[in-house]
């Protein structure tokens, strides 16, 4: 019975969401700017409809005179470039991927998050979430996708979490990102123990001006705390056969 | 582009994806306003000497062509910076021999290209900041590379290199090393000598262990190794046979240095004191007699 409310709410949800995009149309999404309003828009409201805000998305067609403010590339990581803070409801940030640069393996606070590629491909490998038993175990692999520009993806906790790495040996890469609501922690997971860690998120820049961050702390990529703790090569004893 | 910030935008020409089968050589009329030159994505086949009448010119980006042929005369440009040619048809043997005579240049990107050797005249390239080599077919880094002191950026990833000479450790400032995608079975130790490397990329690799005093780098901050069969587990079960108490009072006799003669001792534990062999770990002085230790060197998890 649950399940049959939670269907005609939804219903309900998009039967309203009509109604109001009938009386007024959200504005087509031309340039970068068009977007932002119209996503100003659609997250006014309590209630998103995830196929919707895919579907607007998709539409924007990659301009990088319109992002190229945006597009800061360091040598070592990917950097979070912030462009909107969404009226408090999401922030909208321009991810720029050097060659051969990728994320940890995270999760997304409970919130949506919408990817859009502007340029290059993308590679998302997504894992199952750990168990809750005290095994260390590697997480398990489930899918992996490719995305092209202009295609977008979405992702919640309830898929999994995921990696998302550029592949390419030549060619950078550049994503919109949507997150809704917004957040500054995620949890990143070790992948050969399914070991979990909370990460502070930071902007490498906000509005298209550079914001270093004083002391970034761990970040999620791949390991980057690695240096920090430490390790020894460590021998066995075994007894010498004569 | 992130090295184009020094050139105003009205020195700059932008004829990418414009369906150009020859170098714009007409543009040299203005040439001496024209410091930036995107000619990538286009069908230019050849470099050609023209490209000496652009005197200015800082920036060149002629990538995605089907380049297979660069003319020397591009070491005849005296302000030249950056040189990106990624993406084309070049292979051994393509580059002009005196490449190492562009004293100005300092980025040089030729990653996707069929490049087998390391061309030897970047070797000498001692001004050179940022190498771009990924997705060539190189085996091999060459040791004369030490030579590339100013090096910061060198990027090989996704070539088929098994092994890097230790003279990769000479590169003092170095600050990001790109070596994912390839067939290295190790790193030599030499790397811990990279003081300014921040970032180091191995993923997707065949290092069964890493050289401990890598963690040892205050500035590497960025450390992928996924993909790597690094030995996962510590042997947790020590198990092994004791050593006897002769064996314990040999060392013991040995290792303290306590003087003895033919006759202090009987015979077969003169002969037995004559046994004693020094432990082949350089760090250890001790010495042994039949209990020895094997030393596995391998990695913990800490690392993902």
């Amino acid at each position: 019975m649950a399940g049959m409310d939670v269907e005609m709410r939804g219903n309900a949800i998009d039967e309203m969401l009509k109604k109001k995009r009938d009386l007024n149309p959200l504005p087509e999404p031309e340039t970068l700017d068009d977007l932002v309003q119209g996503l100003k828009i659609i997250f006014q409201d309590n209630e998103i409809n995830v196929e919707e805000v895919n579907e607007y998305m998709s539409k924007y067609k990659t301009n990088a005179r319109e992002w190229y403010k945006y597009a800061k590339f360091d040598h070592h990581r990917y950097t979070r470039n912030l462009v909107d803070q969404g009226n408090g409801k999401f922030n909208l940030i321009v991810l720029c991927w050097g060659e051969g640069q990728g994320s940890g393996i995270h999760s997304h606070s409970d919130s949506h998050c919408f990817m859009k590629v502007l340029d290059g491909t993308l590679d998302e490998t997504m894992y199952s979430w750990p168990s809750d038993s005290e095994d260390e175990r590697e997480l398990q692999k489930t899918e992996t996708h490719s995305y092209g520009k202009d295609s977008v993806a979405y992702i919640n906790d309830s898929m999994g979490l995921h990696r998302v790495e550029n592949s390419s040996h030549t060619n950078t890469a550049v994503s919109l990102h949507l997150y809704s609501p917004p957040f500054d922690m995620v949890e990143c997971f070790d992948q050969r123990t399914g070991h979990r860690k909370k990460v502070r998120v930071t902007f490498y820049s906000k509005f298209g001006q550079r914001t270093p961050f004083p002391d970034q702390g761990p970040t999620c990529t791949e390991q980057a705390d690695v240096a920090r703790t430490g390790c020894t090569s460590v021998e066995t004893l075994e007894p010498e056969n004569n | 582009m992130m090295y184009e910030d020094d050139v105003p935008p009205e020195n700059r020409v932008d004829l990418a994806y414009s369906g150009l089968d020859l170098f714009p050589e007409h543009l040299s009329e203005k040439a001496d306003r024209i410091q930036s030159l995107h000619l990538n994505n286009n069908r230019i086949l050849v470099l050609p000497r023209a490209v000496s009448l652009f005197q200015e010119l800082r920036h060149l980006d002629i990538s995605a062509n089907g380049l297979t042929h660069v003319s020397g005369e591009l070491t005849h440009l005296p302000n030249l910076r950056t040189f990106i040619a990624k993406n084309n048809l070049l292979e051994d043997g393509a580059l002009p021999k005196e490449l190492g005579r562009c004293l100005s240049l300092q980025v040089l990107n030729l990653s996707g290209n069929g490049f087998m050797e390391f061309p030897e005249q970047i070797e000498g390239m001692a001004g050179l900041r940022a190498l771009y080599f990924g997705a060539n077919r190189l085996r091999t880094v060459p040791s004369e590379i030490k030579h590339m002191s100013r090096l910061e950026i060198l990027y090989l990833g996704g070539n088929q290199i098994s092994s890097l000479p230790l003279e990769v450790g000479s590169l003092s400032s170095l600050m990001s090393l790109v070596l994912c995608d390839n067939r290295l079975e190790s790193i030599p130790p030499h790397l811990a000598r990279l003081r300014n490397l921040r970032s180091l990329s191995l993923h997707n690799n065949r290092i069964a262990a890493l050289p401990s005093e890598i963690i040892a780098l205050r500035n590497l901050t960025e450390l992928s190794l996924r993909g790597n069969p690094l030995v996962v587990n510590f042997v947790r079960d020590l198990s092994y046979d004791p050593p006897t108490l002769l064996e314990l009072a040999g060392r013991g006799v040995k290792n303290s240095g306590i003087p003895y003669g033919e006759g202090d001792v009987p015979p077969n534990l003169y002969r037995y004191l004559s046994l004693a062999r020094k432990c082949p770990n350089p760090k250890c002085t001790g010495v042994y007699f039949d209990a020895r230790v094997k030393q596995i060197k391998f990695f913990c998890n800490i690392y993902a």
